[in-house]
C-alpha cells in the first residue's frame, strides 16, 4: 500500500459574512492522494475547491477536521508543509520589477532551497521551460503565457513533492493551456502528488486519475473516471457531474421539505 | 524529497533585498517621492527666503507717502518732525531707517484707500476730534485699525481722555491690508510715542520732578542663557516633528507597497504560500521600512546641510548648537524605537488596506496621530519630568529638546524611551497578527476569531479597551478634575469609567459575569492569611517607597503633603472617606482590574507576565508618577493573589484593608506622615508576606483556562 502524501479528512471551513450570516465553504471533506497521482476537484464556481486547496496550503485555517501533507499536519507544522509543497493558482502572480531568473532565484531560497545550488536548479528550470531568451527580463515586460512559464517553474523551483494547481488554465489560450496540461503529465511521471481543481470536465477527463465532484463544499463522489461512469451510468464526466449535482440538489431540497428528517453523508 | 530549510537569517536576508530591490527599480517612486523632495524642499525654502528678502528690501526702498490734516495740522507736522528726526538719527542699526515724505493733498482718505498715500495724519483739536468721532459713529464707520495719540496723557492713567482735558490728538490712518501702509503707521507710531515720551519727560523736569529721566527711563535686559542653549531649545522643539514627518513620509514609500500593493499585484498569495514564516515576511518588510524612512532622512538632512553649507540657505542669525557624542547617541537611542513604531504603524495600515487608495485614506490620520504629539517639545512649560513621559512619541519629543538644551533627566529619560518602546512593540504585535489574518487572502472581513465573536473575540481587544478607558481617565482629569469633590472624582473615575467600562465589555463580548469578575468561593484559609497579608504589604510598600524615593526618583514633599491633606480634611466625615477611599475602590477596581482586565489577558501570556502587565496597567491610572511603583505594586500582589485563589474576594478584602490601613490611622492622628518606622519592621512585614503567599499557594484553587504552553500558531 502505497504511503498517502495528502490525507484530508473532515476538513471544514465556515466564513462569517454579513448578509448571509455563517457560511460553510468547506463542509467535511475526506480524501487522500497518492505520489504519482493527479487528483481533481471538480466543482463548479463557488463550490468550495479553492477554499479547500488554500487550506491545504496553510493560507486558510480549517475550522474543522484535519489535513496533512508529506506527514505534516496544516495547523501543526504549517511552515514544513509549505516547504514541501509548490502552489499554483490564477491568483498566484509574479514581482512584475524582477526578471525572470531573479523570481526563480528569490522563490527557491525563501522555500529554503540549499543555497549552494540554487544556481544551478534556476539554470536548469530555466533550460527546461525554454524561457532562457527572456530569463533576464522583467517579468512585467513579458507577454502572459511568458509569465506562465516562469510562474509554473516558480512553483517547482524548489522541488517540493506535493504540487497544488487551482485552476490552472483559467485565462489562457489554448496552446497555453495545453503546454500546462504537458507539464502536470510530466511532473506526475516524475512521482509528484498532484491536486488539481478545475471546472472544465475535458480537462478532468483528460489529466486526473481521480476525480472528486465537489458541490456546496461537500465531495458528492470520488473515483476514477470509469468507476464514475459506472455508478452512474453516464458516459461523459459532464453528464456524471450533472446527475451528481442534481441529485445532491435533490436530497437537499427533500430534507429542507422535512426539516426532522437527520442529514445522509453522501 | 523536499531540501532542508535554511536558516532564517538568510531567509530574512532574501526577502529584505528583494524588498528593496523591487523599490529600487520603481524610477517613478523614486523620482517622485525620493528625489523629487530633494529638490522641492530645499526650494520651497529658497524660493520663500526670496520672496520674503524680496518683500523686506522694497519695503526698505519704499518712501513712505503721507498726508497731514486737521485743524491743529501745523502742531501736529512739529511731532511728526520731531519723530522723523528720531527716525533719520537712530543710532540703531539693525533695523533700516523708513523715509517718509509728506503729500500736500486735501482729499487725504480717497487718497489713502486707493494706495496713493501710505499714511494720513490728522492732528485734531479736542473739539474737531469730537466732531469726527460724532460723524463717524453716525456713519457706523468706526475703523478699528486707527490710531490716537494723546501726547500729554498716560495711557492708563486715570487722567481721562484726551478731550475731557481738552488736549490735540494725534490719529494715523492706514491700511491694514497692505504691508507698506501697515509699516509705515507701526513704524511713525512707535516715533511718535518715543517723542511724546520725550516731552513728557521734559515737563516732569521742567515741573522739578527731582530725579534725571534717564534714570527713571533705564531698562535693561540680559538673556543668561547662552546662545547654545537658545539654538537647542530651538532645534530640539522642531528635530523630532521633522525627523518623524520625514520618516513617516520616507517610510510610506515603502509601507505602501509592502502589504496594500502585494494584495493588489497578487504577489501577497504566491509569497504566502512560500516557506518563509509570517513572522520571517512581517519583519523583512519592517526592516524595508526603516531602511527606506532612514535613508530618506539621511539624504533630506544631509541635502538641506549642503544647501546650508553651499550659502543657498540661511539659518536665522545668532543659531548655534553645541551637541556632545553623547547628547547624538542618546537622540538616535531616543530615535530608535520611534522608528520601530512608524514602521510597524506603517506595515500595519499596510496589512489593513485593500488597497492603495484605502492605504492612502488610513494615512492622513495616521500622519496627524504621530504629528500632534511629536510637538509636545513646543508646548511652553512642559517638562519632561511629567506624565508627558509615558505618552508614546511625546515623551520623545520633549526629552530631545531637553538633551539638546544640556538637561538629562536620566529616569525620566528612560521613562520617555521605555513609553515609546513598549508602544512600538505592541505595534509590531498587532502588524504581525495582521498576516496573520484571513482577510488578506479570502474576501470575508474577518478571521477565526471574529467568526466565533464573543468571548473569543474579548482577549484581543481587552488592551484597546483599557486604552480607551485611560484615555477618558486621563481627559477627566485634566478637563474637570479641578471642579470635583473628592467624591465626584471617585464616582466618575470608579462608578462611571472602571464599573461602566467593565459592565459595557461584558456586555459586548457576550461574556459571563461570574467568570469574568472570578466570583468564586475560596478556602477560609486564604481569607485569614489575606488578614496578615494587609499590613505585611502595606508596610512591605512603604519599605519599596522608601527605596524608590532614596535611589529611583525622590517624591517631592509637595505630593505627600496633597496626599495627607485628603486624608486629613476634617470637612469630609470619616465614614465618607471609608466609603470613597477604601470600600469603593475595593470593589470597583477589583472588578475592572482583577477581573476584567486579568480574565481578558489570562491566555496571552504566562502568569508571571499577567501579574506585571494588570499591575502596570494598573499603577498607569493612578496618572500621577509617583504614585506608580507602588501601586503598581500592590497591582502586582492582587494579580497574584486572584490567579492562585481564582477568585477576586480575597483581594477586594485586601484592598479594602490597604486603603482602610493606609487612611484610617493617619485621619486619627495615630501616625502622621513625618512617622518613620524602623528598618525591622519593612524586614518583618516582607517575611510575613511571604508567609502569607506560601499560605495562599498552599491552598491554591487556580484560576482556570491559564496559559501554560504555547499555543500552535499558524505562522
Amino acid at each position: 500500500m502505497a504511503i498517502a502524501n495528502v490525507k484530508v479528512e473532515g476538513l471544514q471551513k465556515s466564513f462569517w459574512d454579513e448578509s448571509r450570516g455563517e457560511v460553510r465553504a468547506v463542509d467535511g471533506i475526506d480524501f487522500d492522494c497518492q505520489p504519482g497521482e493527479v487528483f481533481g476537484l471538480l466543482g463548479a464556481n463557488g463550490a468550495g475547491k479553492t477554499t479547500t486547496l488554500r487550506m491545504l496550503a496553510t493560507i486558510l485555517k480549517p475550522t474543522g477536521g484535519s489535513a496533512s501533507l508529506n506527514g505534516y499536519d496544516v495547523l501543526a507544522d504549517p511552515e514544513a508543509v509549505r516547504r514541501s509543497l509548490g502552489f499554483y493558482s490564477a491568483s498566484t502572480a509574479l514581482y512584475p520589477r524582477l526578471t525572470g531568473r531573479e523570481t526563480l532565484e528569490f522563490f527557491a531560497r525563501i522555500n529554503g532551497y540549499p543555497a549552494n545550488q540554487v544556481n544551478q536548479r534556476v539554470e536548469e528550470l530555466i533550460d527546461r521551460f525554454g524561457i532562457r531568451e527572456y530569463a533576464g527580463a522583467r517579468v512585467g515586460k513579458l507577454s502572459s503565457g511568458m509569465r506562465q512559464k516562469i510562474s509554473i517553474a516558480r512553483t517547482i523551483v524548489h522541488d517540493p513533492p506535493i504540487l497544488i494547481f487551482d485552476e490552472p488554465t483559467v485565462g489562457l489560450d489554448v496552446m497555453a493551456a495545453l503546454e500546462m496540461q504537458n507539464v502536470i503529465h510530466e511532473l506526475r511521471d516524475e512521482g509528484k502528488v498532484i491536486i488539481f481543481s478545475t471546472h472544465i470536465m475535458s480537462e478532468a477527463e483528460k489529466l486526473c486519475d481521480r476525480i472528486g465532484i465537489i458541490h456546496q463544499g461537500r465531495i458528492l463522489a470520488l473515483g476514477t473516471l470509469e468507476e464514475h461512469r459506472q455508478a452512474t451510468g453516464k458516459h461523459y464526466l459532464e453528464d456524471v457531474f450533472v446527475h451528481e449535482v442534481m441529485q445532491a440538489e435533490d436530497q437537499s431540497a427533500k430534507a429542507m421539505a422535512s426539516p426532522g428528517e437527520p442529514r445522509t453523508s453522501l | 524529497m523536499s531540501p532542508k530549510r535554511s536558516d532564517n537569517t538568510s531567509v530574512l536576508g532574501t526577502l529584505f533585498r528583494c524588498e528593496i530591490k523591487r523599490l529600487m527599480r520603481d524610477a517613478r517612486v523614486l523620482l517622485i517621492s525620493v528625489f523629487a523632495p530633494l529638490v522641492i524642499v530645499p526650494g520651497y525654502i529658497l524660493v520663500m527666503q526670496w520672496i520674503g528678502n524680496s518683500e523686506e528690501q522694497r519695503l526698505e526702498d519704499t518712501v513712505y507717502e503721507y498726508a497731514l490734516s486737521g485743524d491743529e495740522a501745523e502742531w501736529g507736522l512739529e511731532i511728526v518732525s520731531a519723530a522723523l528726526a528720531l527716525e533719520a538719527n537712530d543710532p540703531d542699526t539693525s533695523q533700516a531707517v523708513v523715509r517718509f515724505e509728506r503729500q500736500q493733498v486735501t482729499n487725504t482718505d480717497s487718497l489713502l484707500q486707493a494706495g496713493e498715500i501710505h499714511l494720513v495724519i490728522e492732528a485734531l483739536s479736542p473739539e474737531a476730534y469730537e466732531r469726527s468721532r460724532a460723524e463717524e459713529i453716525a456713519a457706523d464707520t468706526l475703523d478699528p485699525e486707527e490710531d490716537e495719540v494723546a501726547p500729554e496723557i498716560e495711557e492708563g492713567s486715570d487722567g481721562g481722555t484726551a478731550p475731557e482735558l481738552q488736549l490735540p490728538i494725534i490719529r494715523l490712518r492706514f491700511r491694514g491690508n497692505s504691508d507698506f501702509s501697515r509699516r509705515a503707521h507701526d513704524r511713525l507710531d512707535a516715533r511718535i510715542r518715543e517723542v511724546r515720551s520725550e516731552l513728557r519727560d521734559s515737563v516732569y523736569l521742567a515741573g522739578g520732578f527731582p530725579v534725571g529721566r534717564e534714570e527713571f527711563a533705564s531698562v535693561e535686559t540680559e538673556n543668561t542663557a547662552s546662545a547654545e542653549k537658545e539654538g537647542g531649545a530651538l532645534l530640539g522643539m522642531a528635530l523630532t516633528p521633522f525627523l518623524l514627518l520625514l520618516m513617516l513620509s520616507g517610510g510610506s514609500i515603502m509601507a505602501v507597497d509592502a502589504i496594500t500593493g502585494e494584495k493588489e499585484r497578487g504577489t501577497l498569495e504566491t509569497l504566502l504560500t512560500s516557506a518563509a514564516s509570517r513572522s520571517e515576511i512581517v519583519a523583512a518588510k519592517q526592516m524595508g521600512i526603516i531602511a527606506v524612512g532612514v535613508v530618506v532622512v539621511v539624504i533630506n538632512v544631509l541635502n538641506l546641510l549642503a544647501y546650508l553649507v553651499l550659502g543657498l540657505l540661511e539659518l536665522p542669525e545668532n543659531l548655534a548648537v553645541a551637541l556632545s557624542l553623547l547628547d547624538l547617541v542618546l537622540i538616535l537611542i531616543l530615535f530608535l524605537p520611534l522608528t520601530v513604531l512608524i514602521s510597524s504603524t506603517l506595515l500595519l495600515i499596510s496589512g489593513y488596506a485593500k488597497s492603495y487608495k484605502e492605504y492612502q485614506i488610513y494615512f492622513l490620520p495616521l500622519f496627524l496621530v504621530f504629528l500632534v504629539p511629536s510637538l509636545a517639545g513646543i508646548l511652553p512649560g512642559l517638562d519632561l519630568r511629567s506624565a508627558i513621559a509615558l505618552v508614546p512619541i511625546a515623551g520623545v519629543g520633549v526629552a530631545v529638546r531637553e538633551i539638546m538644551v544640556g538637561e538629562y533627566d536620566w529616569l525620566f529619560l528612560a521613562i520617555a524611551f521605555a513609553s515609546t518602546a513598549g508602544a512600538s512593540w505592541w505595534a509590531s504585535r498587532l502588524t504581525q497578527r495582521t498576516l496573520l489574518t484571513e482577510r488578506l487572502i479570502s474576501s470575508s472581513d474577518l478571521d477565526e476569531a471574529d467568526l466565533l465573536g464573543g468571548p473569543a473575540l474579548f482577549p484581543r481587544h481587552v488592551l484597546r479597551w483599557f486604552v480607551g478607558m485611560w484615555v477618558v481617565f486621563f481627559l477627566t482629569a485634566i478637563w474637570v478634575g479641578g471642579e470635583l469633590t473628592l467624591q465626584g472624582q471617585i464616582i466618575l473615575n470608579l462608578g462611571v469609567i472602571f464599573l461602566g467600562g467593565s459592565l459595557l465589555m461584558v456586555r459586548r463580548y457576550g461574556l459571563d459575569p461570574r467568570k469574568v469578575f472570578a466570583l468564586r468561593p475560596v478556602h477560609p484559609a486564604v481569607l485569614l492569611a489575606v488578614l496578615v497579608g494587609i499590613p505585611a504589604a502595606y508596610l512591605t510598600g512603604i519599605g519599596l517607597s522608601t527605596l524608590v524615593d532614596a535611589y529611583l526618583f525622590p517624591v517631592p514633599q509637595s505630593v505627600l503633603e496633597a496626599f495627607g491633606e485628603v486624608l486629613l480634611d476634617d470637612e469630609i466625615p470619616l465614614w465618607q472617606l471609608v466609603f470613597f477611599i477604601c470600600v469603593m475602590p475595593g470593589i470597583l477596581e477589583e472588578l475592572a482590574f482583577r477581573g476584567v482586565l486579568l480574565h481578558g489577558l489570562r491566555k496571552t501570556w504566562s502568569p508571571v507576565i499577567v501579574c506585571l502587565v494588570t499591575g502596570g496597567i494598573f499603577g498607569l491610572f493612578h496618572v500621577d508618577l509617583f504614585r506608580l511603583i507602588p501601586t503598581a505594586y500592590l497591582g502586582v500582589i492582587f494579580a497574584a493573589v486572584v490567579l492562585l485563589t481564582g477568585s477576586i474576594f480575597p483581594v477586594m478584602l485586601w484592598h479594602f484593608g490597604n486603603n482602610a490601613i493606609a487612611l484610617v490611622p493617619q485621619r486619627m492622628g495615630w501616625v502622621t506622615e513625618e512617622t518613620v518606622f524602623p528598618e525591622w519592621v519593612f524586614a518583618i512585614a516582607f517575611v510575613a508576606l511571604l508567609i502569607v503567599f506560601w499560605i495562599i499557594w498552599k491552598v491554591s484553587t487556580p484560576y482556570p483556562d491559564l496559559k501554560k504552553t504555547r499555543p500552535r500558531e499558524f505562522s
